[in-house]
């Protein structure tokens, strides 16, 4: 496909000319990053030398996401980010979106769908990756020649792209206000109804003077008429099998779904994968209700709203009596997060799309905060429904019911009603009569006792408690050998294979 | 059926001496219920106004349906003595009445953990036998349970009538079959030296034996005959027991008493000529119909018939004659008040097995005394499921002091540490409720030595706990049970509508607290899993979990699931090597199989990580050919740090080795909880660690480092040390007659069991069967066997051992490779086992 068109290097130009941007960062994913000189060359032949343009490429978290943090080492004015996008809300600059124009046969995805459409008797809602937005306009041109003749009640729906570019979020309005305010959705719009997690936004469309309800996911907008449920509906997704697939069978898990795959030109209904991972979720999500040390892992550093969700999972996790670190380390990998055994496990908050962290090698669960927000407030039930971008959960929680009855809770992982730690207590006794008694009875007690259960069996309450069983407590004078031992000459050569061991 | 007021029966309770709280215990399908009926029927208590409408037995649906007990169910009896049989009673006692708790527990080997439960809230048992099957496999198993907790026994031989009418044996051959089921019986108890239990034997000489036949409704001990003959003979009671057993003959022509049979034909045993055969006389005029010979001697044995009665005939004639001659109630009951204790007895020896703390603190004191006055002591056995859904009963027993309706206890559950937090409540109990029938009465309060059901404590206590006044803050709790079976069979559920999945969860939570024995888990692909003690065991949990727990919502339930333990089959053929993720540390390790029995005796806890270092040595050296040094290098067990598998470290003047000690241990048991051929336990798997290359400095050898290249590396050790997989195996229990043999062979050998032993009931024509069978097998083996042998053949599974697949899981094609690949597969893994090049690194 044309370089020009795909890239958009005419739209990029506009954006920066308008807006008078003087220092753009170009962000690229890996697998974009061998076309950047081009299209640094072709925008700057283009924008001339008032424009100093960067080219920024391995990001620190997600490539999805917009990396502000490297934006603003060269004190850039916004950011163009190329390549498969989550659509995740800026924090501080502001953010143009260049999807790509991934190639697509419109005909024979107009015939699938409306194969579909017959032989389902369902409305359909075409969902698709934004690298396909291009071909929307003339997909619903087919589809319209299409369904002149037939005769159906079913219609189809199209989501539209909310935006492709972004503005960081003010102080006063929501992310959302302002996501909807660009895409000249009017501010009226008042009745905002954070319902069924699914941020839908209940509005009077002023066009058409009919209620509907407006659902976003990653990037896409939706109408639906009022009282309509997206279960009642069938999901036509174009694209490939990527995490924002992932995202919309996840959220839509009681929706029949069908994936028309562009590249393949063909139909799939079998999603038993993306099924299986919402299980794995809800295990998960047991499993965090054991955790008695828990581990926030910072996995953005530019998603609008970062601060307050890690704030607000502090203040869970304390409320639910369990202490938290919160720990930031780049993309976590295995040997990172091995690196703290105590944690039993990590509430990574990060943009929707890089949010599911689920790995045979790690040694502690990875959870999302939304699953977060189940596990550890007691109460709440998995009902099925399933929210992955911490925007909506900061909404959606707010009105939480601290349900405190002081039946030991059920773990499903031991099989068995356990015992919670109680929350910790600050340093406040209430007997004070006795309270020395209770000292001089813990000084008296066998240290080392069960090391091991605190150890490996999570059953350490904080940190200092998991180093205190440790094993080895670091150089102490008694060696088993006091004796001072004389040099060795050391190895040589490269860790991989020493110098001797050739 | 005693009618009774709440008011009337709360009296007796405080009469600690004429209590007796006790268990039937038996094999399935010896008679447990039927006797237990015969006796409610006579001496069953019953609310007042209840009377007429509720029958007794009146349990649940299923268990009548199947016939079988599937729950234990407690009833009170009440009896009155006469002041002339207890004339010989040396005991303590509060006048005649008599209360008897009496709890009926199932026979069937997958419901052993209501047994458990029965026992611990009982101090005497009934034990019966099937006179024509003997002691079988579930009579001993609870018997051993029921001496464990020190709770006495008295044995009944049951099923007599099946001697008379089916196998109408001889007296002579009846004698012997009953003296074979004695010493059996006795055979068991005998290894239970108890200086404070004493002899715990039984003897029919002594009235410790009755002799019943549930199904009619009559029984009998050597005290009832001994008392018709002592005055004929001009001896006392006690001396004519003693003839009435044993080698004692008489002679009617001489009327002389002789200890060997004296070979005249006249001559017979003194059981049989007093016992036996005047039974066996009665039951065959009786179904002769001879009534003209009836009467006479129903006149000399002083049993009265009412006219109506007289109409009888043939069985129901001969039923109603024996039961008003030899009533089992009055037998059982008399024997029970003889021979079993009272709790204030019982409690004397039984509070070392049941007190946790110290056994000179006020606690210990009030138990062993029995004492209403003391603190309360109450421990509870098992939560039933209350009419109105969701809640629960606390039933149990009080050991010293009273519980009170509205009084504030300190609930100490299973995991309580004295002088902690961590496991404890403080609760009022609303309703203290004693059980009169299937009434419920509240009662205002209920004093020590009786079990009480108290309503209001059920969100605080999980399965069984302690409770103690309020006050009490020293109270230890009352040590925990110990059941027999463990949770095998294992099935995952999930619902039909994924809506109803927060029904399920309450459900299955409901279901873990109404059960003592079912474990409801959850696996890693999120399904959920109930595992229980064995098919019928689950079939029983599902049913209660869908139709009372969960209102009927319906479930789906998958094919029974079995999990399997990996193992080595040799050592290590190299000692594989794994680098760390940054290079720059490797881990050198082998894998062996443990010597045989080393397993075992981790799980039995001989040996295990909280022993002292040199006695674990020594064990280890003497018992399984260690070399000592090295025993006292283990490093760890696992998994869960008690698991049947270690880390034994073999390295040599290693540096910093110390310091990755933890890290080692914590991938170790990451890796011996999910092998790598299908991510099942590990089991009886001895890594060594060889070798070990660290960095030098501490921030290049952190545990991110060694956690994940340890556990690498002990994946790579066990796939070069030929690994197999090892499969649970049953040891199945058969009793049938010969012409069944052919189809249990038959059976057994389709499902893969072997015979190893095969025994002829001598006296009977039945045969007893034990075979291993795997368990992968055993699903629906009791009704594939129950049809190849026209229902004659009954098996009882219990888990026996662990037994190695001998194909070899990494060859395709092989069953054991078919086997991994659909665990795999329904672990939602990738089917093919990851290959040992990712564990192992090369230079």
């Amino acid at each position: 496909m044309d370089f020009e068109a795909n890239y958009e290097i005419s739209r990029t130009v506009d954006f920066i000319r308008t807006r008078n941007f003087t220092k753009v960062a170009l962000q690229f994913p890996d697998e974009l990053l061998k076309d950047s000189t081009r299209v640094a060359k072709a925008l700057r032949s283009e924008l001339g030398k008032g424009v100093r343009l960067y080219v920024m490429a391995d990001t620190a978290y997600g490539s999805c996401c917009v990396d502000e943090i490297g934006a603003s080492h060269v004190d850039a004015d916004c950011v163009v980010h190329y390549g498969h996008a989550c659509m995740s809300p800026t924090s501080t600059l502001p953010a143009l979106f260049v999807f790509g124009k991934a190639s697509i046969d419109v005909n024979a995805c107009a015939e699938s769908l409306r194969h579909c459409l017959s032989t389902a008797s369902k409305h359909i809602v075409v969902l698709y990756g934004l690298e396909y937005a291009h071909a929307l306009e003339n997909l619903k041109t087919v589809m319209a020649e299409l369904l002149q003749f037939s005769v159906s009640n079913s219609s189809v729906h199209f989501a539209e792209v909310a935006c492709s570019s972004i503005n960081p979020s003010g102080d006063k309005m929501t992310e959302k206000e302002q996501l909807y305010s660009h895409n000249g959705v009017s501010d009226i719009e008042e009745v905002h109804k954070y319902a069924n997690g699914n941020s839908s936004l209940i509005s009077v469309d002023c066009n058409k003077l009919e209620p509907c309800t407006k659902y976003s996911l990653g990037g896409l907008i939706w109408n639906m008429p009022v009282g309509h449920k997206m279960e009642d509906y069938l999901l036509f997704w174009i694209g490939s099998e990527n995490p924002a697939f992932t995202n919309v069978v996840l959220t839509f898990n009681n929706c029949e779904i069908v994936r028309y795959d562009a590249e393949q030109s063909n139909l799939l209904k079998d999603f038993a994968y993306q099924r299986r991972i919402l299980k794995r979720r809800y295990y998960l999500v047991e499993k965090a209700k054991d955790a008695n040390i828990v581990g926030i892992l910072v996995g953005t550093l530019g998603v609008a709203g970062y601060l307050r969700i890690i704030q607000q999972m502090k203040e869970l996790i304390e409320r639910a009596g369990k202490k938290s670190y919160t720990l930031v380390m780049g993309r976590p990998n295995s040997a990172k997060l091995a690196n703290f055994p105590e944690c039993d496990v990590f509430v990574y908050v990060s943009c929707a799309q890089t949010a599911l962290l689920d790995s045979k090698e790690f040694l502690a669960p990875v959870i999302t905060p939304f699953e977060a927000v189940l596990a550890f407030s007691r109460g709440s039930k998995w009902t099925g429904k399933y929210v992955i971008n911490f925007q909506d959960l900061t909404a959606s929680t707010t009105s939480e019911v601290v349900n405190d009855t002081e039946e030991a809770r059920f773990s499903f992982i031991q099989g068995g009603y356990v015992e919670d730690i109680q929350p910790l207590e600050n340093g406040e006794h209430k007997e004070s009569s006795l309270a020395l008694a209770e000292a001089t009875e813990k000084a008296l007690n066998l240290k080392n006792q069960c090391t091991d259960s605190v150890l490996f069996k999570g059953k350490a309450r904080f940190g200092a408690e998991f180093f205190a069983a440790r094993s080895f407590q670091g150089l102490n004078m008694q060696y088993e050998n006091p004796l001072p031992q004389s040099y060795v000459i050391g190895r040589t050569g490269k860790a991989s294979a020493y110098e001797d061991e050739k | 059926m005693v009618k009774f007021t709440a008011e009337e029966l709360r009296r007796i309770m405080d009469m600690k001496h004429n209590i007796r709280n006790m268990s039937v215990i038996a094999h399935v399908d010896h008679g447990k219920s039927t006797l237990t009926d015969s006796l409610v029927a006579a001496a069953g208590i019953i609310a007042q106004e209840a009377a007429g409408d509720v029958r007794m037995t009146d349990t649940r649906q299923d268990e009548a349906e199947r016939g079988i007990t599937i729950k234990s169910t407690g009833i009170s009896l009440y009896y009155e003595m006469t002041d002339e049989s207890l004339k010989n009673y040396k005991g303590e006692r509060n006048g005649n009445e008599y209360l008897i708790n009496l709890i009926d527990s199932p026979g069937h080997v997958d419901f052993s953990s209501e047994v458990t439960a029965a026992l611990r809230i009982t101090d005497g048992a009934l034990v019966v036998v099937d006179c024509v099957e003997g002691v079988c496999v579930q009579t001993e198993t609870v018997l051993r349970q029921a001496l464990g907790e020190r709770i006495r026994p008295v044995l009944t031989v049951n099923k007599m009538d099946r001697c008379f009418l089916e196998l109408q044996v001889e007296g002579e051959e009846a004698y012997q079959t009953f003296l074979r089921v004695i010493e059996n019986a006795n055979v068991i108890m005998a290894t239970y030296e108890d200086p404070l239990l004493g002899d715990v034997q039984v003897y029919p000489e002594k009235g410790t034996v009755a002799f019943s036949a549930g199904l009619h409704g009559w029984a009998f001990t050597l005290t009832n005959f001994a008392k018709m003959y002592a005055a004929k003979f001009g001896v006392d009671e006690a001396k004519m027991m003693e003839r009435l057993w044993g080698e004692n003959y008489f002679d009617p022509a001489t009327k002389k008493w002789t200890n060997k049979n004296t070979g005249s034909p006249t001559c017979k045993r003194g059981f049989v000529q007093f016992c036996y055969e005047p039974i066996k006389q009665i039951i065959s005029t009786c179904m002769n119909d001879q009534k003209d010979k009836l009467w006479p001697m129903l006149q000399k044995l002083g049993v009265t018939m009412k006219s109506e009665e007289k109409e009888l005939l043939g069985k129901a004639l001969m039923k109603r004659v024996m039961q008003n001659w030899l009533p089992a109630s009055s037998a059982l009951l008399e024997m029970m008040i003889f021979h079993l204790p009272s709790p204030s007895r019982a409690q004397k020896y039984r509070v070392e097995n049941l007190y946790e703390g110290p056994l000179d603190d006020i606690y210990a004191t009030a138990i062993r005394n029995c004492d209403p006055e003391g603190p309360l002591m109450l421990y509870v056995s098992k939560m039933i499921p209350a009419s109105d859904k969701g809640r629960f009963f606390a039933f149990g027993r009080v050991f010293s002091g009273r519980v009170a309706t509205g009084m504030k206890v300190r609930i100490m559950g299973p995991n309580y540490v004295p002088g902690q937090k961590k496991d404890l409540y403080v609760k009022n109990v609303q309703r203290t409720v004693i059980w009169m029938g299937k009434k419920q009465e509240s009662v205002e309060d209920v004093p020590c030595g009786n079990t009480v059901a108290m309503v209001g404590l059920d969100q605080y206590i999980t399965k069984n706990a302690t409770l103690t006044n309020e006050k009490e803050v020293d109270a230890h709790p009352i040590r925990a049970m110990k059941f027999s079976v463990s949770p095998v069979v294992r099935v995952a559920v999930q619902c039909k509508v994924a809506s109803d999945l927060p029904k399920l969860v309450e459900g299955l939570k409901r279901l873990a607290k109404s059960d003592p024995m079912v474990v409801c888990t959850i696996e890693e692909s999120g399904e959920h899993i109930i595992a229980g003690a064995g098919e019928l065991h689950l079939e029983i949990c599902l049913k209660d979990l869908q139709e009372d727990f969960m209102g009927g919502a319906e479930i789906v339930v998958s094919d029974p699931v079995v999990s399997f333990r990996e193992t080595v089959l040799e050592k290590s053929c190299r000692t594989v090597m794994s680098k760390s993720p940054n290079k720059h540390n490797r881990l050198y390790m082998e894998a062996r199989p443990m010597e045989d029995g080393l397993a075992e005796a981790i799980d039995e806890g001989r040996i295990g990580p909280r022993d002292d270092p040199k006695s674990r040595a020594k064990i280890l050296s003497e018992e399984f050919g260690w070399d000592k040094d090295l025993a006292k290098k283990i490093w760890c067990f696992g998994p869960e740090t008690t698991g049947p598998n270690m880390v034994v470290d073999m390295c040599k003047g290693v540096q910093y080795l110390n310091e990755i000690k933890d890290s080692v241990v914590a991938g170790f048991q990451w890796a011996s909880k999910e092998g790598a051929l299908a991510e099942e336990n590990m089991r009886a798997i001895c890594f060594e660690v060889c070798d070990v290359v660290l960095h030098a400095d501490a921030i290049h050898r952190g545990g991110g480092q060694i956690i994940p290249t340890a556990r690498r590396v002990i994946y790579a050790s066990q796939l070069t040390a030929k690994p197999r997989l090892l499969e649970p195996v049953y040891l199945v229990e058969i009793q049938a007659p010969e012409q069944a043999l052919g189809g249990i062979y038959g059976v057994l050998n389709q499902k893969r069991g072997h015979v190893f032993e095969e025994l002829q009931r001598p006296g009977t024509p039945l045969y007893n069967i034990k075979a291993y069978l795997p368990v992968v097998e055993s699903f629906g083996f009791s009704s594939t066997l129950r049809a190849a042998t026209s229902g004659q053949a009954f098996p009882q599974c219990v888990f026996d051992h662990w037994d190695m697949m001998s194909s070899d899981p990494l060859e395709p094609g092989t069953q054991a490779a078919q086997l991994v690949s659909d665990i795999r597969k329904r672990k939602g893994l990738k089917e093919q086992m990851t290959p040992l090049s990712e564990f192992e690194d090369k230079l």
